[in-house]
C-alpha cells in the first residue's frame, strides 16, 4: 500500500549521497541520527559494498527502526485519515509491542465510552525512555510539551527542560471513529461480549483484514477521499450495526441505541 | 474534512451520485480531548456523584450533584439528608442553571466613568475596595442573606476587624413574626418546626406550606405519609384557611375562605371552641383577646358554624397540628396571628409532640427587616459610604416604598458579589463575583442536628472568588490580617468541622444527628398581643394579597429558564404576571382573561393582565411575587431582545413599607383600587380550562368508597375486576378489562409501567423540572408558550371537580380560556401528571409513515428521533396530547452561554422538525440494564428510577416492571383506586393512576 518510501529526517543528504556514490567509491554515507543509522545499515545490507559510517552516538538499537518508520508513516499526509497532533502509531504500540488495547483505553469494559488515554498514561512509559527518543522524534517532544516540559535546541540537540505543571495541556486528537449524536453506543456491552475491537475499528470481513494494530495512521470511512483507497475499514452505518446484531441475536430494538 | 474542495466534490458527484450523498454531509472535525491527568474517580462515560447542599431557599435540602466528566449535569436529592430524603423541588433542581448562566460575570468589574462595566484584576479590585473602606470604616455596611455558619462567621469577623458599621442579614421571607410570637408566648425566640408525618388533622392557617413553606419537600413528604389511605381513619384531613385557592389550599380537604389576615381570629375562635369541647385552661388564649366564633366569623367573612365545626374537629382529632400564616398573610398583626395559632397548637397538646420548639443553630444568621430599614435610613442620611451586598437582591425584593432605590444613590460605593446580574448588581460600582453554589465550599445548618456541607463539583468556570475569601483578602489588603483568621475559606471550613469526620461528612453531604424532641413550654399569659384585622393602608374595594410564586420564590428564580417555563401550579400561567380577581368581580367589571387592569395602592400602580377565577374571595385581588425584573436574560425581556424591559410586574412596587408588631416585614398591607385600562395581553396560559368534562382524567373517589363502605352511583367499573363494583361514575362507555403485561413481547421479561397516586400529588411540578433537566428539553419562551408550543414531556393537569360535558355558558363557547370551575370554599382540585402513557395499543403508532414511533419489546412506546420526518400525525392522533414538536432548532438557540455544558450526554438533543416525548427515561432503563446484564440477572424492582419519580417530594410516582408480580408498581396496580386515563379509548395505557381520595373533615 502506501508509505513504502520513507523520507528520513534530513534524508536529502543521505539520498543524494547515495545517488552520487552508488557503488561506494566515494566518501562513506554518514548517519546523522539513530533512525538514519538504521536505514543506512539496511542499505548496506541490501547493497554490499556501500560504505557507511555511523558515529558512536547514533549506533544504538533504540529507538528501533520500526519506531522510526511508524513515526514517519503516522504523519504521512498522503495516507488516508486525518493528521493528528502527534504522529502516534497504533501499529507500533498495539502491533509490535502488543500492548493490549485496554491498557490505554481503560474503562472500555465498564463504561459506554472507550476513553482516550490521558497524557499521564502516555508519560507512564515515555517518561522512562531514554532521551534518544526525544532527540529522534518530534512526536515525543510534542507529547512532553503537553506534559509541561519544554525544550531548548542546543546546536541540534534537544535539551529537555524541567516540567512546569502549569504548562501542561491536553492533546487535541482528531476524532476518527465518530458515531452520530443520535446513537447511544455502549463499549462495555460489546467488550464484555468478547468482540474484537477490530470488528468495528478495523475490518475483519474482507480478504485482507485491516486491523488497528497494523495501522500507523487511523482512518475510517466516510473519510473524505475514501474511494481512492478502497474500503479498508468499516463505515459506521446502521445497516452494518444491525447485520452484526442480527447474526449474534443481539437486540434489534430501536430504543437500544436511539433515545 | 477540509481536504475536499469544491472542484473535487463536483467531480465526485459526477462519478457517483450515490456516494456523493455520504460526502455531501461530511461531518465537521470533532476533537477528542482527554485529560492531562485523569482523576482517579472519573471514568469517561460514568457519572460521578457529589453530595452538596441546595442554596435556593433556607430549607437546606441535601443534593446529589450528578457530574459527567467534571461537569454537573443534574441535581438530585440526597437520600441520606433528613430534610428532603432524596427528593428535590423544582426550584432546587433548576439551581444548576446558575453555574452555566449566560448572565454570569466573567470576573471582577468596575463601573467606568461612562457608566459601563469594565473588567479589572482581582488585586486591583480588592485594593480599590480596601481603600474605600479605609476612607470611612464606620460607614461600611454588609447587607446580604444567610451564607451558612462558617461563611457567616467570616463576614462577622470582617465587620469587626474593619470596624465597619455593621452587618445586616436580609431575607425577604424570614419568619420573624413566628419567632417573635414564640418569644412573646414562651419567653424564647425560636422558629418552631412542624412535623406533619403522624398528624390526623392539619389546619393550615395560610402558611401555604406546600408552595413556599419552611421546607416544601419535607412537608410534602410528611403530608403524603400522613395522608396514606391505609392509615387509621383513611389518612390526615387538611383544612386550609385563607383568601385564595393556593396550591396548598388546592390540596386541602376543606377550604375556609377567610378574609386575608383574619387567620389569627379564626384560629383563636377555633381554639376557644376546641378548649370548650376538650376542657382545659383558656386563660392563655384570653390574653390575645376573647373572640367568639360568631365574632370571628363576622370579622373573617365566614360562617360561625364553620368555625364551630373546625373547633370541634380539632378537639376530636388525636394529633392535630395547626400551621401559622405564611408570607401572604403577614400583616401588621402577624405576630398576634402566629401567636394565636401557636396557642391553638398548645391547647391541642401539639407543642412538643408535632410542633417542636427546638433551639436554633448557633451559626444561623437571623434576618431582621427592622435592621434593613434602619440601614436604608442610614443610607438616606448619607452615613453609608460603602455598601457590600451579597446573596440577596434587595433593590428588587425590598418594597419599593422603603426607598432603598433612592437611598442607594446616596451611597458612594456600592459593591455586589452577585455571580450573575440582578437589579442590585446593575447599580453596583464594583462587582466582585462570587462562585455559584455548585462551585463553592460552604456549609448550612437549617436546624439543630442537621449540618450540611457544600462542596465544589466543578472548577469555577469564570474568574470568580468565594465571598468569604473576597472579604478575607480585602481585610488583609487593609493590613488587618492579624485580626482575621488565617488561611483560605476552605481551610476555615475544615477547621469549623474539625470536631467531625470531614471526609465522611463530604461523602454523606453533612453530619446528621437524630433530633431530640423539644419540650413543651408553658405559655405565659402576659403577652401583650391583640389578634385583630390586618389594618390595610389606602383606599379601594379590594385587599391586595401579594403571595410568593411557588417557583420564583422571592424573585430569585426568575432568571432560571425552567422556573419561568414551568407554569404556576395553580393558574398555569408561565413567563408572566397576572392579577387574580374573583369571577364575580370580573363579571361585574366585564373582564375576561387577559384584559389589562390597573391596580393602584397608596404606594404605587401597575398594569397587569387579569385572570378571573372562582377560587378567590370577591374582596381580594392577588398578584404573585417574583416577576417584574428589569435585568436578566430570562427574568427580564433581555432574552427576548428587549434589554431593560421588565417581564411582568413586581407586586412589591404596590406595597407600602409596613412592619408587623415586632418590626418584621409585612406583605398584607394594602388596599387596592382596580380599574380597567382597555388593554389586552394574551397570557401564556398552559391550560385553558379546568373542566375535565367528566372524562376519566384526574379521578377522585370518596373515602367511603375506597374503604369499601359504599359505592359511587355510576355505571362503569374500575378496570381491575368487576368485584369492586362500579366505583367510577363518569365513563362514557363500558370498559374492557385488559392485562397490561400482555403488551410487551412474550419473550421479554419486562413491561415497564408506572403508577401515579393523585392522592399524593400536590401539583408542585418538581417532576416537570426533573424531566426538563434530565431529558435536555428546550424552553420555548413567552411567545412560544402563548402559541402553545411548550416542549415539556410531563405536565400537571389541574381539574376542578368532575366538570360538565356541554358548554353551559353558551356565550363563552369557543373563547379560551374558559371560566374556571372553582367555587369559593370548595376544593375538589385534582392534580394529574400527564405524560406519555406508553399505550399497549398506541394511537400514535399506526399513523406514523416512517415508523419512527413503534412499540418496543419491553412495552415502551419508542420514539426514534432520527427516523422522524415531522408529519405530526402521531401528535394529532394522541388522545393525551403528550407529544411535542420542535418547531424551531432549539438545539442551536436554546442553550445560550454555557448552558450546553449541562446537557445530559445520555439523551440525544433533538433537532428541528422532530417529534419528541417521554419514553420512561429509557436512558435510565438502559443504564440499569448494564449492571443486570453484567451479573446475568433481570433488572430488579427499584433499580430503574425515572427522573420524575426521583424528584417527587411526596413519592406519588412509582415505576417498575408490570410483569414482575412482586414489583411495587404491580402491587399498586391492583389498588382499588386504580384507573387508566381516558380508559374508554382502550389505549391499554401502562400508567395506572390512583384516584384522589376525597375526605370529609369530621367534627
Amino acid at each position: 500500500m502506501v508509505g513504502a518510501s520513507i523520507a528520513l529526517p534530513e534524508a536529502g543528504s543521505a539520498e543524494s549521497a547515495e545517488a552520487e556514490h552508488p557503488n561506494g567509491d566515494g566518501p562513506a554515507l554518514v548517519a546523522g541520527s539513530i533512525c538514519e543509522a538504521h536505514e543506512l545499515r539496511a542499505l548496506a545490507a541490501e547493497r554490499p559494498g556501500t560504505r557507511i559510517e555511523i558515529p558512536p552516538q547514533y549506533n544504538k538499537p533504540y529507538p528501533s527502526r520500526s519506531a522510526c518508520r511508524s513515526h514517519e508513516l503516522a504523519w504521512d499526509d498522503s495516507a488516508p485519515g486525518p493528521r493528528q497532533p502527534i504522529p502516534f502509531s497504533h501499529k507500533h504500540h498495539a502491533g509490535e509491542y502488543e500492548i493490549p488495547c485496554q491498557y490505554c483505553h481503560s474503562g472500555t469494559d465498564r463504561s459506554q465510552a472507550a476513553g482516550v488515554p490521558s497524557v499521564e498514561t502516555c508519560m507512564g512509559c515515555h517518561g522512562q525512555l531514554a532521551l534518544d527518543y526525544d532527540q529522534e522524534f518530534e512526536g515525543i517532544r510534542i507529547l512532553k510539551e503537553h506534559w509541561g516540559h519544554s525544550y531548548v535546541n542546543d546546536n541540534g540537540t534537544w535539551k529537555l527542560q524541567p516540567r512546569d505543571e502549569s504548562k501542561a495541556k491536553p492533546i487535541q486528537w482528531v476524532q476518527v471513529h465518530r458515531l452520530p449524536e443520535h446513537v447511544q453506543f455502549r463499549h462495555n456491552r460489546h467488550v464484555k461480549r468478547g468482540l474484537d475491537c477490530n470488528q468495528c475499528h478495523g475490518n475483519l470481513r474482507q480478504e485482507a483484514p485491516v486491523k488497528v494494530e497494523d495501522l500507523d495512521k487511523l482512518y475510517l470511512v466516510p473519510d473524505t477521499l475514501w474511494w481512492k483507497y478502497g474500503l479498508p475499514t468499516q463505515k459506521l452505518e446502521m445497516g452494518w450495526c444491525i447485520k452484526c446484531h442480527r447474526e449474534n441475536e443481539a437486540s434489534q430494538d430501536c430504543l437500544t441505541c436511539h433515545y | 474534512m477540509s481536504e475536499l474542495d469544491r472542484r473535487d466534490f463536483l467531480k465526485l458527484v459526477g462519478a457517483s451520485a450515490g456516494a456523493a450523498a455520504a460526502v455531501g454531509c461530511s461531518d465537521p472535525v470533532e476533537k477528542l480531548i482527554p485529560y492531562v491527568v485523569q482523576p482517579e474517580e472519573i471514568t469517561p462515560g460514568i457519572p460521578v456523584i457529589y453530595a452538596s447542599t441546595c442554596r435556593e431557599c433556607p430549607a437546606g435540602c441535601g443534593l446529589h450533584v450528578r457530574t459527567r466528566e467534571g461537569r454537573p449535569v443534574k441535581l438530585e436529592g440526597n437520600p441520606e439528608h433528613p430534610v428532603n430524603q432524596g427528593t428535590l423541588c423544582a426550584r432546587g433542581q433548576s439551581g444548576i442553571g446558575r453555574t452555566y448562566h449566560p448572565d454570569r460575570f466573567a470576573g471582577p468589574m468596575r463601573r467606568g466613568p461612562g457608566g459601563e462595566l469594565e473588567p479589572l484584576a482581582w488585586d486591583e479590585a480588592l485594593s480599590l475596595l480596601a481603600e474605600k473602606i479605609q476612607a470611612n470604616p464606620s460607614g461600611t455596611y454588609v447587607l446580604g442573606g444567610d451564607v451558612g455558619p462558617t461563611a457567616g462567621s467570616v463576614v462577622d469577623r470582617f465587620v469587626t476587624a474593619t470596624g465597619a458599621g455593621g452587618r445586616v442579614v436580609y431575607d425577604p421571607f424570614a419568619p420573624e413574626a413566628l419567632r417573635e410570637s414564640t418569644r412573646a408566648l414562651f419567653g424564647q425566640a425560636r422558629v418552631p418546626r412542624f412535623d406533619l408525618s403522624d398528624a390526623d388533622l392539619v389546619v393550615d392557617f395560610g402558611s401555604d406550606f406546600l408552595d413556599v413553606g419552611p421546607a416544601p419537600t419535607e412537608h410534602a413528604r410528611q403530608l403524603a405519609q400522613a395522608r396514606d389511605v391505609h392509615n387509621e381513619n383513611g389518612g390526615v384531613r387538611l383544612v386550609h384557611v385563607g383568601p385564595r385557592l393556593s396550591m396548598t389550599a388546592s390540596n386541602a380537604d376543606e377550604w375556609i375562605p377567610a378574609k386575608p389576615g383574619s387567620e389569627g381570629l379564626v384560629a383563636l375562635a377555633a381554639a376557644h371552641v376546641a378548649l370548650r369541647e376538650r376542657g382545659g385552661d383558656a386563660s392563655a388564649l384570653r390574653s390575645l383577646g376573647h373572640v367568639t366564633p360568631a365574632d370571628a366569623a363576622a370579622r373573617a367573612g365566614v360562617d360561625a358554624a364553620t368555625i364551630e365545626r373546625l373547633g370541634r374537629a380539632l378537639a376530636a382529632a388525636k394529633r392535630p397540628v395547626a400551621l401559622p400564616p405564611g408570607v401572604a398573610g403577614w400583616s401588621r398583626r402577624a405576630v398576634a396571628s402566629a401567636a394565636a395559632v401557636l396557642l391553638l397548637n398548645h391547647a391541642l397538646g401539639a407543642v412538643g409532640r408535632d410542633v417542636h420548639l427546638e433551639r436554633e443553630p448557633a451559626g444561623r444568621a437571623r434576618a431582621s427587616h427592622r435592621e434593613a430599614l434602619r440601614l436604608v435610613e442610614a443610607m438616606n442620611s448619607g452615613a453609608v459610604s460603602v455598601l457590600i451586598v451579597h446573596d440577596a437582591d434587595p433593590l428588587y425584593s425590598l418594597p419599593a416604598a422603603s426607598g432603598f432605590g433612592k437611598a442607594l444613590e446616596k451611597v458612594d460605593f456600592v459593591v455586589s458579589t452577585a455571580s450573575m446580574v440582578d437589579e442590585t448588581a446593575a447599580r453596583a460600582d464594583l462587582i466582585l463575583p462570587d462562585h455559584t453554589p455548585l462551585e463553592s465550599w460552604g456549609d448550612a445548618e437549617p436546624r439543630v442536628g442537621v449540618r450540611s456541607l457544600l462542596q465544589p463539583t466543578i472548577r469555577p468556570l469564570f474568574d470568580t472568588r468565594a465571598l468569604a475569601d473576597t472579604l478575607l483578602d480585602t481585610g488583609r489588603a487593609m493590613g488587618l490580617g492579624g485580626q482575621l483568621p488565617s488561611g483560605s475559606f476552605r481551610t476555615l471550613l475544615e477547621q469549623a468541622w474539625s470536631g467531625s469526620d470531614f471526609r465522611n461528612a463530604l461523602a454523606r453531604g453533612g453530619e446528621f444527628r437524630p433530633q431530640a424532641s423539644g419540650s413543651a413550654p408553658v405559655p405565659s399569659a402576659s403577652a401583650m398581643l391583640q389578634v385583630a384585622e390586618p389594618m390595610l393602608e389606602g383606599e379601594g374595594d379590594f385587599a391586595l394579597v401579594a403571595y410568593p410564586h411557588s417557583l420564583l420564590y422571592d424573585g430569585r428564580g426568575a432568571n432560571l429558564p425552567w422556573l419561568q417555563e414551568i407554569p404556576d401550579p395553580v393558574t398555569k400561567v408561565a413567563w408572566q404576571s397576572w392579577v387574580e380577581v374573583s369571577q364575580a368581580t370580573a363579571d361585574k367589571m366585564g373582564l375576561k382573561a387577559g384584559d389589562v387592569l390597573a391596580v393602584e395602592t397608596s404606594a404605587g400602580r401597575v398594569e397587569v393582565p387579569v385572570l378571573p377565577r372562582g377560587g378567590i374571595r370577591d374582596d381580594v385581588v392577588a398578584i404573585a411575587i417574583g416577576q417584574g425584573h428589569s435585568r436578566g436574560h430570562y427574568a427580564s425581556l433581555a432574552g427576548d431582545g428587549q434589554p431593560g424591559e421588565t417581564r411582568g410586574v413586581s407586586v412589591l412596587a404596590l406595597l407600602p413599607s409596613v412592619t408587623d408588631e415586632s418590626g418584621g416585614r409585612a406583605f398584607l398591607t394594602a388596599r387596592a383600587r382596580v380599574t380597567k385600562t382597555g388593554g389586552f395581553q394574551r397570557l401564556p396560559l398552559l391550560q385553558s380550562t379546568d373542566n375535565k368534562r367528566k372524562r376519566m382524567l384526574g379521578e377522585a373517589l370518596p373515602l367511603a368508597v375506597v374503604k369499601g363502605e359504599g359505592h359511587g352511583d355510576g355505571h362503569a367499573g374500575g378496570h381491575h375486576g368487576a368485584d369492586l363494583g362500579p366505583v367510577y361514575a363518569n365513563e362514557h362507555a363500558p370498559i374492557e378489562a385488559y392485562d397490561a403485561t400482555a403488551d410487551s413481547h412474550e419473550d421479554s421479561p419486562y413491561r415497564w409501567g408506572m403508577s401515579i397516586d393523585l392522592d399524593k400529588c400536590t401539583g408542585c411540578s418538581a417532576c416537570v423540572a426533573a424531566c426538563y433537566l434530565e431529558n435536555n428539553i428546550p424552553v420555548v419562551g413567552e411567545e412560544g408558550s402563548v402559541r402553545a408550543r411548550q416542549m415539556s414531556w410531563i405536565r400537571i393537569e389541574r381539574f376542578v371537580g368532575e366538570g360538565y360535558i356541554e358548554y353551559v355558558d353558551a356565550p363563552e363557547r369557543g373563547r379560551r380560556p374558559q371560566p374556571s370551575n372553582e367555587v369559593l370554599g370548595k376544593t375538589d382540585v385534582r392534580n394529574s401528571p400527564m405524560l406519555c402513557q406508553q399505550c399497549g395499543a398506541a394511537p400514535c403508532e399506526p399513523v406514523c409513515p416512517p415508523i419512527a414511533t413503534y412499540h418496543n419489546p419491553e412495552g415502551l412506546n419508542g420514539m426514534i428521533y432520527n427516523r422522524c420526518i415531522g408529519t405530526r400525525y402521531c401528535s394529532n392522533n394522541c388522545p393525551y396530547k403528550v407529544r411535542r414538536f420542535n418547531y424551531f432548532d432549539y438545539s442551536q438557540f436554546n442553550w445560550p452561554g454555557l448552558f450546553n455544558l449541562m446537557l445530559n450526554p445520555d439523551v440525544t438533543v433533538r433537532g428541528q422538525g422532530v417529534m419528541e416525548k417521554c419514553t420512561f427515561c429509557v436512558q435510565r432503563i438502559n443504564a440499569a440494564r448494564q449492571g443486570a446484564k453484567d451479573e446475568g440477572r433481570p433488572i430488579g424492582d427499584g433499580e430503574v428510577v425515572t427522573a420524575c419519580q426521583q424528584a417527587c417530594p411526596s413519592h406519588a410516582i412509582g415505576f417498575g416492571n408490570l410483569k414482575d408480580s412482586g414489583s411495587a408498581v404491580s402491587k399498586l396496580g391492583d389498588d382499588k383506586r386504580g384507573y387508566h386515563a381516558l380508559h374508554s379509548l382502550n389505549t391499554r395505557s401502562a400508567i395506572t393512576y390512583l384516584a384522589k381520595v376525597t375526605r370529609d373533615v369530621e367534627s
